[in-house]
């Protein structure tokens, strides 16, 4: 309700004794309270921790430094797990979308039994523990003909163990698509079943064949969902630890790995500090670059339009 | 509706779905089938039908002990992410708080930050604050992860409660709390009762926040999963995660009959 709403209706409206932002700050404080004590605070600190020296002994201090920084950019060893990261996550994403679209679209606007079957089987991965799902694929891709994949080709009569998947920077793609493909589903369904249907009704009804359809007014029209779907995803799978740790292997080294070690086995804080930060930089460009960028596009293709 | 996937290329849309589907589920069957199977080692093809993995499982103690950890753990974390969250979800929708969309972006920031990162910077900051009690920091952890997610429910639940009727009932007399106990809580009870069991699933099966809190007493049920994975290669493991796997499906049949789960999912 708005101040000029509770004005001009005073005669209805007992105002309330204390002033009404105030009782809402009330009702926030303690969220945000927690929120800045245990989120806010602690991640500052770790940021802060990337910048400091680690003396032989584990002390942690000044002099400040971008040296951890540094090595994770300019070493071939760190760098390549840089990259490593970033391409699982762009194939992840890329995949993600392309197998999004079939399944949102069912949801969207199947018949209703199809659409109730397909969001049940969509989101029903979504609430099994990411643990599960990548044992599930380490049983799936195993290197030997005991794995299901190789156990099937090898009955179809490819000879023994045809393929070697599991351990590669591959296998990590394919559980990420896995774990991931809900999350690309829900937003893009949303958005496809929020266009006005009777645009491609007009489409069709002027002679445009289903495909060109599909291609000049529903793809243009769902982005926003696919947005908001890449978004999650490649921020998620750059950030992720179990699904490399488990089918990835040393080919498939990622960030989420390399901390791991850096804290646990190598106890270096300000080195692990680093990677953390780095991989926190990804998720926020990932979630505020590509919407400006996204938004920027937008508006451009308006003025070109000549919509003002 | 049904007329837009119709035609040559709804056949393919069908398809192309119905072979991803088939992607979606494989890994969760195989699973189940080994867990059946009485070989010694989870490979595939399962052999015979035995339930003797999910007797040894359900036997075991310290499987047990994961479990009542994860449920308590998961329980605790949904209170808390309801005591806090559901206030100022009200609060950022219905009273002009100065800066409310920072805030709100602030509220939500759990969703953008790996929650790996989360978990070591909590980790971190404990040690520095010399709190060593596990349980107590897996609990701070956790509602750090499920908050966001009562936040949004709630949020999507009070924008489509029908405002003409608070207004009535307002016209009509009733003073603000009546109103909001009478008239708007029953319309976002099944969205919150929804964000709750959502909540739950998502401390119940946390990997990234436990795996930097928890200690040698305290073990929830996903670290002892996988814990138990680099050590044991029979299909007890198999059998581990079909129960999970079970709890999963609850947690959805539980969705699609509180809300639909095209609603809790705000598709």
């Amino acid at each position: 309700m708005t101040t000029s709403a509770l004005q001009t209706t005073d005669i209805r409206v007992r105002r309330p004794v204390i002033p009404r932002p105030l009782v809402g700050l009330a009702l926030l404080l303690p969220a945000l309270a927690f929120l800045v004590v245990f989120l806010v605070l602690p991640s500052l600190i770790l940021l802060g921790y990337s910048v400091l020296t680690q003396n032989q002994s584990g002390d942690i201090g000044l002099p400040l430094t971008v040296g951890s920084y540094e090595r994770l950019i300019f070493s071939p060893a760190y760098r390549r797990v840089v990259m490593t990261t970033l391409r699982v996550a762009f194939f992840t994403s890329l995949f993600t979308s392309l197998l999004a679209y079939p399944l949102a679209m069912v949801i969207a606007y199947g018949r209703p039994l199809a659409s109730r079957i397909t969001m049940i089987l969509v989101v029903a991965p979504l609430v099994v523990s990411v643990i599960v799902r990548t044992y599930g694929w380490q049983l799936v891709l195993g290197n030997s003909n005991t794995g299901v994949l190789n156990w099937i080709l090898g009955a179809m009569g490819a000879g023994p163990t045809p393929v070697k998947v599991l351990y590669t920077e591959w296998a990590i793609v394919i559980a990420s698509v896995h774990v991931f493909l809900p999350l690309m589903v829900l937003p893009l369904s949303a958005s496809l079943s929020r266009i006005n249907p009777s645009l491609n009704e007009a489409a069709r009804m002027l002679g445009a064949p289903a495909w060109r359809a599909f291609l000049r007014i529903t793809l243009p029209l769902s982005v926003p969902g696919l947005i908001a779907g890449l978004t999650i995803v490649f921020s998620l799978t750059a950030a992720s630890y179990v699904t490399p740790q488990m089918v990835g292997g040393n080919r498939g080294l990622m960030l989420g790995v390399l901390l791991e070690q850096q804290i646990n086995t190598a106890f270096d804080w300000p080195m692990g500090a680093a990677i953390a930060s780095v991989m926190v930089a990804i998720a926020l460009f990932a979630n505020v670059g590509v919407g400006w960028l996204a938004e920027r596009r937008a508006a451009q293709r308006l003025l070109r339009s000549g919509a003002k | 509706m049904a007329a837009r996937l119709s035609g040559g290329g709804g056949l393919v849309t069908y398809a192309v779905a119905a072979a991803t589907l088939v992607f979606v589920v494989a890994p969760l069957l195989v699973v189940v089938a080994l867990s059946f199977s009485e070989a010694n080692l989870a490979i595939f093809p399962p052999v015979g039908f035995t339930t003797s993995w999910y007797e040894g499982v359900i036997a075991d103690e310290e499987f047990q002990h994961a479990f009542i950890v994860s449920v308590t753990l998961a329980l605790a974390a949904t209170a808390a992410s309801f005591v806090l969250g559901v206030p100022a979800a009200y609060a950022l929708n219905r009273w002009s708080v100065p800066g409310a969309r920072a805030v709100e972006a602030m509220l939500l920031s759990p969703f953008i930050l790996p929650i790996l990162i989360t978990g070591l910077a909590l980790l971190q900051f404990m040690a520095a604050m010399r709190m060593r009690d596990a349980a107590t920091n897996l609990f701070v952890g956790h509602v750090l992860v499920t908050l966001p997610y009562l936040i949004r429910t709630v949020t999507a639940s009070l924008k489509q409660v029908d405002r003409t009727l608070e207004e009535a009932a307002l016209t009509l007399g009733a003073p603000p709390w009546k109103v909001f106990w009478r008239v708007t809580v029953p319309q976002i009870v099944p969205g919150i009762a929804a964000g709750c069991l959502f909540a739950f699933m998502v401390s119940f099966d946390d990997f990234p926040i436990s795996f930097w809190l928890a200690n040698a007493e305290t073990v929830p049920l996903p670290i002892f999963l996988h814990n138990s994975m680099t050590k044991i290669f029979d299909p007890s493991i198999a059998a581990m995660s079909s129960l999970m796997i079970l709890t999963g499906i609850l947690a959805v049949i539980g969705l699609e009959k509180l809300v639909g789960l095209r609603r809790a999912m705000s598709v």
